[in-house]
C-alpha cells in the first residue's frame, strides 16, 4: 500500500505504527494476534490510551475529541491499528452512538456523554434488532409510550453484543404505531441499570457468550434521554449504519489472519514439505491474498473520491461489506484446514500436560473462529441485503 | 442394477427413525450433551438391544451377520438425529479393525461385548503434527519374550476415546506398521478426554510402555486402509442425515420466517440457493451409495478400485457439506449461531465429520496423485 501513498500519507502511516506499537501494551496486542478472547478491561485500557492520545475517536467532531483528518488518514489509522493488533475502540461508542449524539444531539446530551463515551467511562451496547426485526429493522416493536416527563418502554431487543457489560443501551423504539413503519421510530437513550431491564444471555456455537437477549419491562424512561426530535430515528439510524462503511471490510484484520495462516503452514510438516508449499493449500491462500488486494485497492479507490469532496455515504461501501466479509470467512476456514485433526477440538489452552505435547499453534482459536465467523456476512446488512443495495442503487434493478 | 434399500435394510430405517424422532429429539440430546459423559449410556443399551451395534458382526460373535449396507443405513439414522454416541467409532472403526486383523481368540474377546453394547472401541491412528498420515506412526512397538508387546508413543483426536475399554493402536516395529490392541485401564497409558466442536468425545493419548497385543491376521495396511475406508463410507452415510435434515429444516425455515411481511423464502435470491443445495444433497446421497457400493462390492478385484472410489466420493461430499452448513446457518440469519436452535448444532457436526480421517485438499491431491478416474485419451491424439 505504502506506494500508493504521498510523502505525508506515509509519514503519518509511520508515526501511527509506532504509536500503537510502543504505546499499547504487548499484551493486549498479542492476545489479539493470536485470537485468544479480550476481557472488558483489555478493552477499556486500550481504548483508554488511544483517547489519551486523541486517537479513539478520529471521526468525532474536533471540539469532542475527533481529529481533522482525511478519509485516507483515516483509513491508515485503522489499517495500522488491525495491523498492530490493537484491540479497536468499542464501535458501539466510537462508530455508532457518539456521531448520533454529535451530530443530532442536544448540548446538553453531548456534554453528558460524548466524552465519558470517548473515554469509554460508559459502555454503550446497541438496541437495534428484535427477534421479528431482523433485516426488517423498521417492523421493529419496541414501544415507548410518553407518560409527562417520561417514556415508558416495553418489549424486546436481541443480539445485542457484549451487552453484559453494557452500562447504557442506545435504542430505537417505537414512539407511534399509527403511521409507516419508519416514520414512528425514535432514537432513545437508556440506562441499562433502570428497574425494568433484564439482560439475559444466548450462548453461540463457538461457545462463547458474546450476544444477549434484552427486556424492557415498564422501563421509565426521561424523555431528555430522546435524541433529537421523536419520530425521526430512523434518519439517524440510517446516518449510523452509514457510517459504518469506514473499516467494515476489515483489511488490516484479514491480513494479519492471512499471515498467520501462512506461518502455520510453514511449520506444517506433510509428506513433501510444509502445507506451505503444498500445491492445493497454497492455492487457496494465494488466490486469497490476491483477491484481497482486490478488495484493498477498491477500498482506497472509494476513499480516493470522497477525498475529492462527496461526503455521503457511498453505495460502493456495500462491495466493501459483501466481498470483505467473505474473504473473512474464507480466511478463517484456512485456519481451521492448517490443523488437520488436530483442530477439531474445543480445548482452553494449547498445553496439555500430564506428558502430551503442546497442541498446535491456532488449535485453540481456530475452530471457534470459523464458527463465529458465520456473523460477518450476517450483521450490519447481511450479504443479501448488501446484494439488494447493489443491485438497486448501483444497477438499477 | 438395483440401487434402493431392500426390504430389510427400508424396514429397519424407518424403525429407527421412529424410535429416534421420539426417544433422540432435540431436547433429549441437549441433555446427553450437557451431561459429564456426553453420551448416554442407557441409549447406546437400547441401541444393542435392538441389534445396531453388531450389525456387520458375525453370529458366531454374538453379531447379526449383515453387512456394511446395513451399518450404513443406521449411520444415516443417527446422522438425522446427530446421535452423541461413539457408532463410528466403536461399531465401524474398532469392529472393523478387529474383525480384519484380530485372531479368533481376540474377536471372541472383543466382539461380544461390541455387540452387547458392553464395550467401547476407539482407533488411535493420528500423531501430533502429522495431520492425516497414518502411515508412519512415530510411536514404537516393542516385542517381549512371550508374544506380548509393549507401545511408547503418543495419539491425539482418538475418537470415541474418551470411553473406549479398548483402543486400536498403530506403531511401528522396526519401521513397519503393526495394529494393536490396548485395554483402556492398562499400566503406562494415560488418557486425556477431549469433546470436539461438535459434541462428540475424543481423547489424547500418552503411552508409556504400555502392554499390547498384536493384531495380526493381516497385513497392516491393508487393514487400516479398509477400516478407514469404511469410516469415510460411514461418515458418508452419516452426512447424507446431516445434510437432509438441515437443508429440510432450512427449507422450513424459509417458508415461516417472515421479514418485510413476507416469508424470507419469498425471495427468488433464497429459493435458487436452496435449490442449488439440494442439488448437492443429491450428489451427497449419490456418492454415499457409490462408496457404500465400493466398500461392499464382491466382484473379484473390486477392492483395488475401493479406496479410489471412496476418495473420489468424498470429494464430492465435502463440498456438500461445505455449502450446506454454511448456507443453512446464513439463511437463518442469527438464530442459526445458537446454541439454543438446532441448525448450528448440524454444522458443527458437518464441519467437524468431513474433516474427521482427511480433507478436501488431501483427497483431491491423493486422487489426482492415482490418476483420477478417467484414462487420458483424445480421438487426434494417437
Ligand atoms: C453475532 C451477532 C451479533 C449481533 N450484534 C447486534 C447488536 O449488538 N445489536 C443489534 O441491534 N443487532 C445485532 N445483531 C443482529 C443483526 O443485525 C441481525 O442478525 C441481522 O440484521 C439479520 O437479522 P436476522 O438475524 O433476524 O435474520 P433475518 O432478517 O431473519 O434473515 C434471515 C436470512 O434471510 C435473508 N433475507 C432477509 N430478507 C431478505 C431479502 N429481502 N432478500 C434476500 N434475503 C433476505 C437474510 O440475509 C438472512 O440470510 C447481531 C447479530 C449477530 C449474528
Amino acid at each position: 500500500m505504502d506506494t500508493l501513498l504521498s510523502a505525508e500519507e506515509r509519514d503519518f502511516a509511520q508515526q501511527m505504527r509506532q504509536f500503537y506499537r510502543t504505546e499499547i501494551p504487548e499484551e493486549l496486542r498479542f492476545k489479539v494476534a493470536t485470537g485468544q478472547e479480550l476481557t472488558k478491561d483489555d478493552m477499556v485500557t486500550s481504548q483508554q490510551i488511544l483517547n489519551k492520545h486523541g486517537y479513539a475517536v478520529p471521526n468525532w467532531p474536533v471540539e469532542w475529541g475527533g481529529q481533522d483528518w482525511t478519509p485516507v488518514q483515516r483509513h491508515i489509522w485503522l489499517e495500522e491499528m488491525q495491523l498492530a493488533c490493537v484491540p479497536q475502540p468499542l464501535p458501539f461508542n466510537v462508530s455508532m452512538v457518539g456521531p448520533v449524539i454529535a451530530t443530532f444531539g442536544s448540548q446538553e446530551l453531548k456534554e453528558r456523554f460524548l466524552p465519558a463515551t470517548a473515554n469509554i467511562d460508559i459502555w454503550w451496547s446497541q438496541g437495534f434488532s428484535e427477534p421479528n426485526a431482523g433485516s426488517d429493522l423498521a417492523s421493529l416493536k419496541t414501544s415507548a409510550v410518553r407518560d409527562g416527563d417520561k417514556y415508558i418502554v416495553n418489549g424486546q431487543k436481541t443480539w445485542t453484543t457484549l451487552g453484559q457489560y453494557g452500562d447504557w443501551m442506545f435504542n430505537l423504539v417505537r414512539t407511534d404505531p399509527n403511521v409507516k413503519k419508519q416514520a414512528g421510530i425514535s432514537f432513545l437513550l437508556i440506562d441499562m441499570k433502570s428497574p425494568g431491564v433484564t439482560v439475559r444471555p444466548i450462548q453461540l456455537i463457538d461457545g462463547g457468550h458474546e450476544v444477549n437477549e434484552v427486556f424492557f419491562d415498564n422501563v421509565e424512561v426521561p424523555v431528555e434521554n430522546l435524541v433529537g426530535e421523536e419520530n425521526k430515528g430512523w434518519t439517524y439510524a440510517k446516518f449510523l449504519l452509514g457510517n459504518e462503511r469506514t473499516g467494515i471490510a476489515r483489511i488490516g484484520g484479514s491480513k494479519v489472519n492471512l499471515a498467520r495462516a501462512k506461518a502455520y503452514a510453514a511449520v506444517t510438516k506433510t509428506a513433501n514439505g510444509t502445507l506451505l508449499n503444498d500445491p492445493l493449500f497454497s492455492a487457496r491462500l494465494t488466490k486469497i491474498e490476491a483477491e484481497l488486494t482486490a478488495l484493498e485497492m477498491t477500498q482506497l479507490r472509494i476513499l480516493s473520491t470522497q477525498a475529492a469532496g462527496s461526503d455521503k455515504p457511498d453505495p460502493r461501501s456495500s462491495v466493501l461489506k459483501l466481498k470483505g466479509s467473505q474473504l473473512q470467512e474464507d480466511i478463517s476456514e484456512l485456519l481451521v484446514d492448517v490443523l488437520g485433526p488436530q483442530g477439531l477440538d474445543f480445548v482452553s489452552d494449547r498445553v496439555q500436560g500430564q506428558g502430551l505435547s503442546d497442541l498446535p499453534h491456532g488449535a485453540v482459536d481456530a475452530l471457534p473462529a470459523y464458527f463465529n465467523t458465520r456473523k460477518v456476512t450476517i450483521y450490519g446488512g447481511s450479504s443479501e441485503v448488501q446484494r439488494g443495495i447493489i443491485s438497486k442503487a448501483l444497477l438499477g434493478l | 442394477m438395483d440401487l434402493e434399500l431392500n426390504d430389510i435394510q427400508q424396514e429397519l430405517a424407518s424403525t429407527l427413525n421412529k424410535y429416534l424422532r421420539s426417544e433422540y429429539d432435540a431436547a433429549k440430546r441437549e441433555e446427553i450433551l450437557r451431561s459429564d459423559e456426553g453420551i448416554s449410556r442407557e441409549k447406546w443399551q437400547e441401541f444393542a438391544e435392538m441389534g445396531l451395534l453388531g450389525l456387520a458382526i458375525p453370529e458366531s460373535y454374538g453379531g447379526a451377520d449383515m453387512t456394511f449396507n446395513e451399518v450404513a443405513v443406521v449411520a444415516e439414522a443417527f446422522g438425522r438425529s446427530l446421535v452423541l454416541e461413539p457408532f463410528l467409532a466403536t461399531a465401524v472403526l474398532g469392529t472393523n479393525a478387529v474383525l480384519l486383523a484380530g485372531s479368533e481368540e481376540q474377536k471372541q474377546a472383543i466382539l461380544p461385548g461390541v455387540a452387547e453394547g458392553q464395550t467401547f472401541l476407539a482407533l488411535a491412528a493420528f500423531e501430533p503434527g502429522q495431520r492425516y498420515e497414518v502411515t508412519t506412526p512415530a510411536t514404537q512397538a516393542t516385542a517381549g519374550a512371550d508374544g506380548a508387546f509393549t507401545l511408547t508413543g503418543e495419539k491425539t483426536n482418538v475418537l470415541g476415546g474418551d470411553v473406549a475399554d479398548h483402543f486400536i493402536v498403530t506403531a511401528s516395529q522396526n519401521g513397519e506398521l503393526g495394529l494393536y490392541l490396548v485395554a483402556a485401564d492398562a499400566e503406562g497409558l494415560t488418557r486425556v478426554a477431549q469433546r470436539q466442536a461438535d459434541g462428540l468425545g475424543s481423547a489424547n493419548l500418552k503411552l508409556d510402555n504400555v502392554a499390547a497385543q498384536r493384531l495380526d491376521a493381516a497385513d497392516a495396511h491393508s487393514v487400516l486402509s479398509e477400516v478407514i475406508d469404511l469410516g469415510n463410507a460411514a461418515i458418508m452415510a452419516e452426512a447424507v442425515g446431516v445434510a437432509e435434515a438441515s437443508l429440510t429444516m432450512t427449507a422450513e425455515y424459509l417458508k415461516t420466517r417472515e421479514q418485510f411481511g413476507a416469508p424470507i423464502g419469498a425471495n427468488q435470491a433464497l429459493q435458487h440457493r436452496a435449490a442449488d443445495l439440494y442439488a448437492e444433497l443429491e450428489y451427497a446421497r449419490s456418492m454415499a451409495l457409490y462408496s457404500r457400493l465400493a466398500v461392499t462390492s464382491e466382484v473379484a478385484g473390486a477392492e483395488k478400485d475401493r479406496h479410489r472410489d471412496v476418495i473420489a466420493a468424498k470429494i464430492v461430499l465435502d463440498r456438500a457439506a461445505r455449502n450446506i452448513s454454511q448456507e443453512s446457518i446464513q439463511m437463518h440469519g442469527g438464530i442459526g449461531m445458537t446454541m439454543e436452535y438446532p441448525i448450528g448444532h448440524y454444522a458443527k457436526r458437518l464441519t467437524v465429520m468431513t474433516r474427521t480421517f482427511d480433507d478436501a485438499d488431501s483427497l483431491t491431491a491423493e486422487l489426482a496423485a492415482l490418476g483420477g478416474l478417467i484414462e487420458p485419451q483424445a480421438a487426434d491424439l494417437s
